[in-house]
């Protein structure tokens, strides 16, 4: 991407496609039904997509690096903020709890270190 | 407009999505840093936030800015990731089908993963429009408002804040929280499977095309799981 030019097409594209999906079926296609695999694809958006956006930022320690084991902070981390989202629904305790256990998972890590 | 707005409604909608901002201030804060970080100007932060109004969008442009991925292929991404809004707005619509125009655009613009969350059970609460768009139009307003103000912040306090304290991890942890209560079934949990399989096997890919694809990936293997289900 180039410049300033750029930068203000991809907001105005983004918000504009942001807006148009959130009008959609309110204004729009208010008077189409939604055809039968569509509806059933968007219903895995949110699984899908989230998925997409959360895995590499917790299994990746350096770039190109997976890190599966418990010398990962960030999975420790997640696990815990599952737990906590799966059990409370709280967005609000999900975030409380999954920055607790990975400062709590880098300080364990740094003392092993020693 | 005068004749559907209500005030205590409107004032409900505000006070019950107070609590929630202690979750998504951090969220602007993260995504003004971000912004900051991908150069950004404060001005181009601010209307990132206020015409765009999504963190997920927001988060994946910025990183793709920073890496420079073309236009294209930024438009597009985002656009994937704010498809979960088709979903919201389809099952928003029939509440929203009484109301004029006006209404339906402005509350359209307002919808978010949190403002349907709450404005859903209140219109399925009340056969008055009026209250549910009301109320809707209060946590739209309040989280709009927040939104701009935390992405400021985060835009300014980005040099302050110290990288040991791995702030950033507040992205992820937000999408879990999303994410979470999406998986409620057995399809829905094979796409997240494949979507999370196919993310980290692709990462090799220019433009991190590897986050649509993964994507992609995962609906369709929550649709073929679906299908195979249905035949057993």
């Amino acid at each position: 991407m180039s410049g300033t030019v750029g930068l203000w097409i991809v907001v105005l594209a983004v918000g504009g496609l942001n807006y148009l999906s959130r009008l959609s079926f309110i204004a729009v296609f208010a008077r189409v039904d939604m055809p039968p695999l569509v509806s059933r694809a968007l219903r895995f958006v949110p699984a899908a997509m989230l998925t997409a956006i959360v895995v590499p930022a917790v299994v990746f320690v350096a770039p190109g690096n997976v890190g599966l084991t418990p010398g990962n902070p960030k999975l420790i981390a997640a696990l815990a903020a599952t737990v906590v989202a799966w059990r409370t629904r709280s967005p609000t305790a999900t975030m409380i709890a999954g920055m607790a256990a990975l400062w709590l998972a880098q300080w364990m890590l740094r003392a092993a270190r020693g | 407009m005068r004749r559907l707005f209500s005030r205590p409604d409107f004032v409900a909608g505000i006070r019950d999505m107070t609590p929630p901002l202690i979750g998504i201030f951090p969220f602007g804060l993260v995504c003004g840093v971000a912004a900051q970080a991908a150069g950004l100007s404060p001005f181009e932060t601010v209307a990132m936030a206020a015409i765009v109004f999504s963190g997920a969008a927001q988060i994946v442009a910025t990183q793709l800015i920073a890496a420079e991925a073309p236009v294209a292929v930024i438009v597009l991404t985002c656009f994937v990731v704010g498809l979960r809004f088709l979903m919201y707005s389809a099952a928003m619509a029939p509440h929203l089908k009484p109301l004029p125009a006006r209404w339906r655009h402005v509350l359209a613009f307002v919808l978010t993963d949190q403002a349907f969350a709450a404005a859903i059970r209140r219109f399925r609460a009340s056969d008055n429009p009026g209250v549910g768009a009301s109320y809707f139009l209060g946590t739209g307003v309040l989280l709009w408002s927040a939104w701009l103000v935390s992405n400021l912040v985060g835009f300014l306090a980005g040099n302050v804040i110290p990288a040991a304290w791995s702030l950033d991890f507040i992205v992820p942890l937000c999408f879990l929280a999303l994410l979470v209560p999406a998986l409620e079934d057995g399809p829905a949990r094979v796409a997240a499977l494949a979507a999370g399989v196919a993310v980290v096997t692709l990462d090799a890919l220019p433009m991190r095309l590897s986050l649509i694809c993964g994507g992609l990936l995962g609906i369709v293997a929550g649709l073929l799981a679906e299908s195979l289900r249905r035949r057993a």
